[in-house]
């Protein structure tokens, strides 16, 4: 099997709460492979999103290791992870995902800038995102003009706009309605398919879970079972 | 490099939609920067006219005035005389040449139905002319220099035009304490308000006027002989002076003050020095003041975008880029107030000097130069960024995940 494009080594999260501890996750291991698409599902306060933060390196573990393309990320500098979470990794919250006060054109182009693409560049780029989302006539339009689910397409385009190889969404149709949130998980099941990446989602509706290849249900801060839904299992407990 | 200017923009994306804030903001730093450059340039225009009038005294002069210089106030309001002793001990003094004694007050003088409170300053023509012909760059802007001892007076050219409603024409009367006098000459100006709204007569019909006694006077100005130490002659005109009195009055006491015009420059710069350190402390606390109100804007500006922070940091934002984004947010802020601060400051020095030119009551004319004006820009945009940089320096340093929650 290829490099996992993330491995979660027995990590564990515990958050200190004045004198009580909560351990949020008990000794995960996880891998996922390049071009896997993956669900998260359990109840609220397993750990979906604790879980989803190790996998973004947007925190680290109380304990273990995390592995983001083979590197060790607990021994990168601050911002050397900043530089490469925002060249390998897109997000898509479930809500708030856009900067108000920027452009949908200007939210699509911000990970550019960070990635030091020129101004021409981005625009290009950004503008391409956002028509493929069907979004052409909405570029100048700012968060608080924008339909939730025109939102949650613009977040989707920026996720994408480093060209990243996982992509990874906590809820992104929890706030809409059935019908939007079908369009958006096609998006990026359209766009797996297409671009061949990464993805993982935290979601707590089956009916999308169904899109995914692999479902990894949680419990109380551990992998209780992998569902195989696609080919091969990549990790047994 | 290049990622800067869209920090830049994004900087102001962020205030522009929160405009009101900003503008109250930025109003904090205006009213600091109005106060600091309006009372400098006011402060500075006020010295370069002290500067330029002690200059039009010429070179090497000593003035000696009774009373003491420590003390400003009682020197001009004290009364106090040199006598007709005094006068000689410094005419004895070696290396003085000429000794030009006067004396000033205020008077209310008629001229038609019109009466006026004018200053008048008395001195001896006889000497009195060439001194101030060489010395102080009196000339003549019409008319004809007086006739020792007789009733006639010199008018400044403030006084020709401004004093009374009728302008004063050369050969007109004016009368003084029910006594007539004629004008004979109308002085060019002479570079200071005060003396040009002034009238100029012979020390001894001045001392008939007021009743001063003859033979003394208010101040003496003193020529040096060329090639004498000033320093060294103003020593010795105050030992002797010294002497006098303590044979007149039996004390040594220092009641009357020997100065250079270089001394006097010196005297009146560092009381400058004091007025400007203390209109600079008391804008410096306005200054502080709205740098606080940037501070607080900031803080709660990151408060209320923690998401987007986190946002921005998921998305691969360095700390650095925070950091410069929010710094940007408060120098802008700064910046802005600051252009609101210098111009509003200059137009009111501007309009202060404007009225003072039309009204003799103030001598002076603002200094609004480039310089100040770079000053205010740059200050308050240093101000801004300092005030922003704890607040910055929080979000830059959030981190994600914890940046990420809030909201939630
Ligand atoms: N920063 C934190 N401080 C303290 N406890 C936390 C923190 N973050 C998460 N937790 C706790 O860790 C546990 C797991 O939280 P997590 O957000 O991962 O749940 P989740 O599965 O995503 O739930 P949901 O479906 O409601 O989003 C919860 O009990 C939560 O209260
Ligand atoms: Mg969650």
């Amino acid at each position: 099997m290829a490099e996992p494009v993330i491995k979660l080594e027995n990590v564990w999260k515990i958050y200190q709460l004045g004198k009580v501890e909560l351990v949020a996750l008990k000794g995960i291991n996880l891998e996922v492979a390049p071009g896997a698409f993956v669900s998260i599902m359990g109840p609220s306060g397993s750990g979906k999103s604790t879980i989803l933060n190790m996998i973004g390196c947007l925190d680290f573990p109380t304990q273990g290791k995390v592995f983001l393309k083979g590197e060790d990320i607990s021994l990168l500098t601050e911002n050397q992870l900043s530089q490469l979470r925002g060249k390998t990794i897109g997000f898509v919250f479930q809500e708030f995902n856009l900067l108000p006060n920027l452009s949908a054109l200007e939210n699509v182009m911000l990970p550019m800038i960070f990635q030091g693409m020129s101004e021409e560049e981005r625009r290009e780029r950004a503008k391409a995102l956002l028509t493929s989302m069907g979004l052409g006539e909405r570029i100048f339009h700012q968060s608080p003009e924008l339909s939730a689910g025109e939102r949650q397409r613009v977040a989707i385009a920026r996720a994408f706009a480093n060209n990243p190889e996982l992509v990874i969404a906590d809820e992104p149709t929890g706030n809409l309605d059935s019908v939007t949130g079908k369009k958006i998980m096609e998006i990026l099941t359209d766009f797996h398919k297409k671009e061949g990446k990464t993805i993982i989602v935290v979601t707590h509706d089956p009916n999308i879970a169904n899109y995914s290849e692999e479902i990894i249900n949680i419990k109380d801060g551990q992998i209780i079972a992998n569902h195989l839904t696609a080919s091969k299992v990549l990790w047994q407990r | 490099m290049a990622e800067v200017k869209e920090y830049f923009h994004i900087a102001i994306r962020n205030l522009r939609t929160r405009s009101l804030r900003s503008w109250l903001t930025i109003l904090g730093i205006v009213i600091g920067v109005f106060l600091i450059i309006s009372l400098l340039s006011l402060s500075e225009g006020i010295k370069q006219t002290i500067n330029q009038q002690l200059r039009s005294l010429g070179g090497e002069m000593i003035f000696v005035m009774p009373g003491d210089i420590s003390n400003i106030m009682a020197m001009f309001t004290s009364g106090a005389k040199l006598e007709k002793e005094d006068i000689g001990a410094i005419e004895r003094t070696r290396g003085v040449e000429t000794v030009l004694t006067m004396s000033y007050q205020s008077l209310v003088a008629r001229y038609g139905q019109e009466g006026k409170m004018v200053f008048m300053s008395g001195l001896s023509w006889e000497k009195g002319i060439e001194i101030m012909e060489r010395f102080q760059g009196w000339s003549l802007k019409q008319g004809e220099w007086p006739t020792p001892g007789k009733r006639e007076i010199l008018i400044g050219k403030q006084v020709e035009t401004e004093i009374f409603e009728k302008p004063v024409k050369v050969g007109s009367e004016i009368v003084i304490k029910g006594k007539r006098f004629k004008v004979v000459g109308i002085l060019n100006s002479l570079g200071s308000k005060q003396d040009d709204s002034s009238l100029y007569l012979d020390l001894s019909l001045y001392q008939d006027l007021t009743g001063e006694k003859r033979g003394a006077a208010q101040m003496a100005m003193v020529k040096v002989r060329d090639g004498s130490d000033v320093n060294k002659v103003a020593e010795d005109i105050k030992e002797n002076l010294s002497e006098t009195r303590k044979r007149r009055i039996g004390t040594d006491v220092a009641d009357f003050s020997v100065i250079t015009s270089e001394k006097m420059g010196d005297i009146a710069g560092s009381i400058m020095a004091v007025i400007q350190f203390a209109i600079i402390a008391f804008a410096g606390i306005a200054i502080v003041v709205g740098g606080i109100g940037i501070m607080n804007t900031m803080f709660t500006s990151i408060r209320e975008r923690t998401r987007e922070i986190g946002i921005m940091k998921a998305v691969g934002a360095r700390n650095s880029a925070v950091l410069i984004i929010f710094l940007f947010e408060a120098g802008i802020i700064g910046f802005a107030g600051g252009i609101g601060g210098t111009f509003l400051g200059a137009g009111l020095a501007k309009a202060i000097e404007m009225y003072g030119q039309v009204h003799p009551l103030f001598y002076f004319s603002a200094s609004i130069t480039p310089g100040l004006i770079v000053f205010g820009l740059v200050f308050s945009f240093l101000v801004g960024c300092l005030s922003g940089f704890f607040p910055a320096r929080r979000a830059a340093n959030l981190k994600p995940v914890e940046a990420l929650r809030r909201y939630e």
